[in-house]
């Protein structure tokens, strides 16, 4: 266990030596927040609610699920440039699981990007921008539990899109691909109670929405009571299929590395 | 053809804090730290020379070619190449000159040799005729049938270094900079390409200036070195010349399993070779003598009287050790022409 | 003139032999920026599902601005896209020394070195767009106006790659300006939407500084009475051509401390 908090620890440090990455990212943030707020502010010009959302819950839903698609990805891009470049047969070598080193390294980059990242911008967006915390305790704890059931299952998705580079040649293409699906699909962009009903119902059977919409809608109160736990317990369902998924599609991957080499 | 004129190269570097705050910072307030990294040097190299331009690493030799190519602009002095000032006219030159930089490629990666050759006939506008000649003639020397086809990126380093090879001369250019053109190559493939640039300058009377580590490479292609330290010229002039000079510390060593005492040196021998340091293990000893004044035949036998030898190699002389002789030699001499007259 | 129209159609005949040589990943790379863009008018489209219009602007308007960015972004994406790759890929590996030596221009090789694929994606949906937006817009619509807005995409996609060539220069000077670039380019974001919805301060920034606006919103806005900005409008071929000059300037200024430095 100690090994990978290790690992983690060496992400974090590697993280704070790229701070013109840090830098770029907090200004695109900013610039982001600014795009929604005059977005929705224009929007809501003349009403003062679309569908029983009113523009601060609206506005809350944007930013934290803005926030919160920042932890959405995964190591899917470091997994894809290991598989390419032949490096992975030698990581496999290494004394542990690749899996969890993988994950480890995915866990220090994003304690680094809760703390340099993440948190600053909480702040601007509590104080500029008026964003109000979740209303009681209880919200306040099945959102944290949500949001970390929502990312990791981001991860595992994240993980199973890098394996994909055994097969395709344009990794790039694949990231895009993958990045459009999960903004739309999860929510990040728009509440998904506000989609059309046939898209609705299908979004509601796809995992994307347990990434995000279902933890930020705990987060800004547009679900509570029973509801919450209910989602909750479909965002469980969904990690421990992904789990699954991983462990077995990782089989096959390995089994191509050692019988083809890669 | 080339003349250097007290060429100089200094180097401004910036001093400056890490990150983009650094770098921002560094943008409107900048400290700097001079390097030196060519102090005024001067040759001229008449048309279809093959020099030789050596020296250990940051010696100064890249920094040179890259003025003589025009992709840096010198410090002070003046460089001429086919009458052209390669920084200020530096697509012109580039016309008329070829090159193949170490391990950076020249050929387009992701196409096959065929079309990388295609692209650079229409870059350096090659007329067919003349392309269509140099081809064939190039992929009988080089052996590029069976890769003519093959993208660039799956070529092995010996394959891709004959295809940069042919890349260079494909334009038949006046002069030619070879920067290690055979580092890392297997002896077949070094022999081939030793041989077609030997032929290339036979042909065309190109003009070969070539930077290697490999003292075959300069004994078999060229007729004249420069040898650079520091930034300064230490050595101009012909290869034998210089071998004579130079080149007469012999290095043996023996492998003496049965040692089990100190090393001593046999007694004739004394005075006339030095033991060097031992690298691996206990069991090996080198000696360094001066082949002027004893012969390998000697020291070999005398070494042999005294001790059971296992086996035994002698080294070559190395480029390396000849520069670091005529560095050493410096060092105590002082100038250049004193290094030359006390030798 | 001549001679880089015809040397660029010889890169460009290998980049297309290469692209056909891994159909899968073109599709692959067309496909995902599609549905990007898809993503995105999406999410306009469920908005305007709730509500008329925007600030005065209704959807079709704002799919038509939207549909300018898109296509005038296609064309620095299909044929400058390699200016991303500046600092990381030319400038540090040394891989520009070799560019150097050759007879012709630098950037026009850099440039000429990738023809982006995934850039069709991006220029297919852009024409979707216009195509569904201009016929809903109750224009009329004649040669000139044809005409007119086939400069203002190809304006805006000067300015796209303008932008993107100032910044990447800074990689002369820094070890990697790509996070600045990318930062900058993200700008870009605002420009999907009527500049009206925004502060004073934005406005001016994205007119007159960085002027991101021109890449969509005026030229948009000139086919749009109501919008106030016609006269402006016309001015985004001019912004288009200062703002290359003023690019490749910095990149010539660049190119010249590189040869001092050596990097």
């Amino acid at each position: 266990m100690n090994k990978y908090w290790q690992i983690a620890k060496v992400r974090m440090q590697e993280d704070t030596a790229y701070s013109a990455w840090y830098w770029a990212g907090t200004v695109s943030s900013i610039l982001r927040l600014l795009v929604i707020y005059y977005f929705w502010q224009a929007v809501y010009s003349n009403r003062s609610a679309i569908q029983d959302i009113d523009l601060e819950t609206m506005i809350t839903y944007i930013v934290v699920a803005m926030l919160l698609q920042g932890f959405v990805g995964g190591v899917g891009q470091d997994l894809a440039e290991n598989i390419k470049n032949g490096n992975v047969a030698i990581e496999l070598m290494r004394p542990y699981d690749l899996i969890y080193k993988m994950f480890a390294v995915d866990l220090g980059s994003k304690l680094m990007h809760l703390i340099r990242g993440t948190i600053p911008m909480m702040l601007v967006a509590f104080f500029f921008m008026d964003i109000p915390f979740p209303g009681s305790v209880e919200a306040w704890l099945l959102f944290i539990i949500s949001a970390g059931l929502g990312l990791w299952i981001g991860t595992f998705f994240d993980f199973l899109v890098g394996v994909l580079a055994f097969w395709t040649v344009n990794i790039w293409g694949v990231r895009v691909l993958k990045e459009s699906l999960v903004t739309f699909f999860s929510g990040a962009l728009i509440p998904i109670s506000l989609f059309p009903d046939w898209l609705r119902v299908i979004t509601e059977f796809l995992p994307f929405q347990a990434m995000v919409y279902l933890p930020v809608s705990i987060y800004s109160g547009m679900i509570s009571g029973t509801e919450a736990y209910l989602a909750v317990g479909l965002q469980l369902f969904w990690l421990i299929s992904f789990y699954v998924l991983v462990r077995v599609i990782w089989a096959q991957a390995v089994k191509q590395i050692t019988i083809f080499g890669g | 053809m080339i003349t250097v004129e007290n060429l100089q190269k200094e180097y401004k570097l910036v001093k400056r804090d890490p990150g983009l705050k650094g770098a921002v910072k560094s943008l409107f307030h900048r400290q700097y730290e001079t390097k030196k990294a060519v102090k005024g040097v001067d040759f001229t190299i008449g048309q279809g020379e093959t020099v030789g331009y050596i020296g250990a690493n940051g010696a100064g030799k890249s920094t040179t070619i890259k003025m003589l190519t025009g992709i840096l602009t010198p410090s002070a002095g003046k460089v001429t190449v086919n009458g052209l000032v390669p920084y200020e006219n530096r697509q012109e030159n580039a016309l008329s000159i070829g090159a193949v930089f170490g391990q950076r490629t020249q050929l387009f990666w992701d196409i096959p040799v065929r079309e990388s050759f295609n692209l650079l006939k229409h870059i350096y506008e090659i007329p067919d005729q003349e392309f269509a000649e140099t081809v064939s003639m190039f992929t009988e020397v080089l052996n590029l049938e069976p890769l003519l086809g093959v993208p660039v990126r799956q070529l092995s380093l010996g394959q891709k270094m004959r295809c940069e090879l042919a890349a260079a001369f494909l334009h038949r250019p006046k002069v030619v900079y070879l920067d290690e053109p055979t580092i890392g190559l297997d002896i077949a493939v070094k022999v081939r390409i030793r041989k077609f640039i030997k032929e290339m300058n036979k042909i065309w009377g190109t003009t070969v200036l070539l930077t290697t580590h490999d003292m075959q490479d300069i004994e078999e292609i060229c007729d004249r070195i420069i040898i650079i330290d520091e930034g300064r010229i230490l050595y101009d002039g012909g290869l034998e010349e210089i071998k004579v000079q130079f080149g007469q510390k012999r290095v043996i060593h023996f492998d003496l399993p049965e040692l089990d005492s100190p090393f001593i040196l046999p007694a004739p021998l004394l005075g006339m070779a030095e033991v060097l340091p031992a690298s691996e293990g206990e069991t090996k000893v080198s000696l360094s003598f001066d082949h002027e004044r004893v012969k390998s035949s000697f020291v070999i036998s005398e070494m042999m009287n005294r001790y059971d030898i296992q086996d035994l190699t002698i080294a070559d002389p190395k480029i390396e050790s000849i520069v670091e002789e005529l560095y050493n030699r410096r060092e105590q001499g002082g100038t250049y022409e004193q290094v030359l007259a006390n030798s | 003139m001549r001679r880089y129209a015809k040397l660029y159609w010889e890169f460009a005949k290998n980049q297309m032999k290469v692209m056909m040589e891994y159909r899968i990943d073109f599709i692959i790379g067309v496909l995902s920026v599609m549905l990007e863009q898809f993503a995105s008018i999406f999410f306009i489209k469920v908005v305007f599902n709730h509500i008329e219009q925007i600030n005065g602007w209704s959807f079709y308007e704002i799919l038509f601005i939207y549909g300018i960015a898109a296509t005038g972004r296609s064309i620095h994406h299909i044929f400058f896209d390699n200016l991303w790759t500046l600092g990381w890929q030319y400038i540090r590996p040394g891989q520009l020394d070799r560019l150097l030596i050759r007879p012709i221009n630098p950037l026009f090789h850099i440039v000429a070195d990738r023809l982006h694929q995934d850039g069709f994606g991006q220029l297919i949906i852009g024409l979707i767009i216009l195509g569904t937006a201009i016929p809903q817009l109750d224009l009329a619509w004649g040669a000139v106006e044809i005409a007119l807005l086939v400069v203002m995409i190809i304006s805006s996609g000067m300015i796209f790659v303008a932008v993107n060539l100032f910044f990447a220069t800074f990689s002369f000077w820094m070890i990697d300006s790509l996070p600045v670039v990318w930062a900058v380019f993200n700008l870009s974001d605002f420009a999907r939407y009527p500049l009206t919805i925004y502060h004073k301060g934005i406005r001016t920034f994205l007119t007159w500084i960085i002027p991101y606006g021109f890449t969509a919103f005026y030229p948009a806005a000139y086919f749009i009475d109501k919008s106030g900005f016609r006269e402006l409008a016309l001015w985004t071929p001019a912004v288009a051509l200062v703002c290359c000059v003023i690019a490749y300037s910095f990149w010539n200024r660049g190119l010249r401390s590189f040869a001092s430095t050596g990097s």
